[in-house]
């Protein structure tokens, strides 16, 4: 998957997390989903449940309530309570039969309800309705991130995911640099073809960075003329070597509506050489630094701000 | 618990899944393994473990059901009612039926 672009619903083979202590339970559910388009996970108590749920990222969790030492109420609530795992849908597989037990499960957060012992045929459905329900839940949350004109993620997507990756890139000491990406003189292209060239052009740059980005690479429409582009697991030196390819491609294009004017664009580059305490703002303020560098000193470049110094890496286009 | 009281009294009971060939090897296994749960139930009974016990039953209520002997799943259902209303010592005839079935289960085989 490039995670520039918009890809088709990834989750084709859904991970089903069942909770119970019950080893029956397991086996029967193996069974009986056996050929249903999922993966099993299986945890046999409710601390053990509650971390697959954090770390497998299933699309659905059957849980049994009567559980010692954690009961499934509990570890109702504290899925629930974590951000992580609080949009995981919860079908309750209980013998407890109480019109108590079912309410207060579904105050709690379950979308279903099966009491045992239940019918392997009427559970199976009931899994495949869950999972529609998610499937179509995490296709309009996608398609929320999604922005329209150039099929990049939009704004949303990248503050949420820069984030993530920053907190990520701390926590395991790993590389990672961040791109802003400005078209030069937009304005004018409007002004003097009309917003249906511009638009191309904007079209234009997204698709140079669907073919120009690596694998992992995220790039995102920021707003107006101006992108972003996320290189987990690359220092600053490589992302540079990216960018370089991106204004290069840029460069190439022979625009239809306009084949006398070239389009160019000028990129700031932030990244540490090594690991830096930094916020996700803090380093977005260090690339929009270097963008305005790049803009002051004749556009069509990058700049790199290497965190906690200015190297321009500059080159003219 | 007098020893000897679940020896099967009447004829071999089966699985309703015991033709279903996604079920088949683990009705058997199911059975494979009844005597170990049934000498762990009247452990736990004639320990006078109450907590253990319950689980115990509990979850052999749950396997004949999904394993396809409700006769057991429904007994099995009586021995907690039993236990529910009048504790571990008040449910020894329960547990003689619940076990003696259990003693008669078979993979049909």
């Amino acid at each position: 998957m490039n995670a520039t672009t918009l890809h088709p619903f990834e989750d084709s083979q859904p991970t089903v997390l069942l909770i119970d202590d019950s080893v029956d339970v397991h086996r029967l559910l193996k069974a009986r989903l056996r050929y249903e388009d999922l993966k099993l996970a299986g945890a046999s108590n409710g601390k053990e449940g509650l971390e697959q749920a954090r770390t497998a990222s299933p699309a659905i969790v059957l849980l049994d309530l009567d559980m010692p030492d954690m009961d499934g109420f509990e570890v109702l609530r504290r899925l629930k309570d974590d951000p992580a795992t609080l949009d995981i849908p919860v079908i309750v597989l209980s013998g407890l039969q109480s019109a108590q037990d079912k309410v207060t499960a579904f105050d709690l957060g379950a979308v279903d309800y099966i009491t045992k012992p239940f019918n392997l045929t009427e559970l199976r459905v009931r899994v495949r309705s869950a999972l529609r329900l998610h499937r179509l839940v995490q296709m309009l949350a996608q398609r929320a991130q999604i922005d329209g004109l150039t099929g990049l993620w939009n704004r949303a997507h990248f503050n949420k995911r820069w984030t993530d990756e920053v907190s990520a890139c701390t926590r395991h000491h790993r590389p990672l640099s961040l791109a802003l990406i400005d078209l030069d003189h937009f304005k004018t292209i409007n002004d003097t073809y009309g917003h249906p060239a511009g638009d191309a052009v904007l079209q234009g740059l997204s698709r140079v960075l669907q073919r120009e980005c690596r694998q992992e690479d995220v790039g995102c429409r920021y707003g107006g003329e101006e992108f972003t582009l996320i290189m987990p697991d690359t220092t600053p030196t490589d992302a540079a070597g990216v960018c370089e390819r991106i204004l290069a491609a840029l460069a190439s294009i022979s625009w239809p509506r306009h084949p006398e004017r070239a389009v160019t664009a000028s990129i700031g580059l932030a990244g540490p050489d090594v690991t830096a305490d930094l916020s996700a703002d803090q380093w977005l303020d260090e690339a929009d630094r270097a963008l305005y560098a790049a803009k002051q000193s004749g556009r069509n470049r990058v700049v790199t701000r290497l965190i906690g110094q200015v190297t321009p890496m500059a080159k003219a286009g | 618990m007098p020893r000897g009281e679940n020896q099967p009294k009447a004829g071999p009971i089966t699985s309703e899944y015991a033709s279903d060939p996604d079920m088949s090897e683990l009705v058997d296994l199911f059975v494979t393994e009844l005597p170990a749960r049934l000498a762990a139930i009247r452990s736990a009974h004639d320990a006078g473990n109450g907590g253990a016990f319950a689980r115990l039953v509990h979850q052999l209520k749950s396997a004949g059901s999904g394993y396809g002997f409700p006769g057991i799943a429904e007994r099995a259902a009586a021995v907690e009612d039993g236990l529910r209303s009048g504790g571990l010592a008040s449910v020894q005839r329960q547990v003689s039926e619940l076990l003696e079935l259990c003693a008669r289960a078979s993979t049909g085989r």
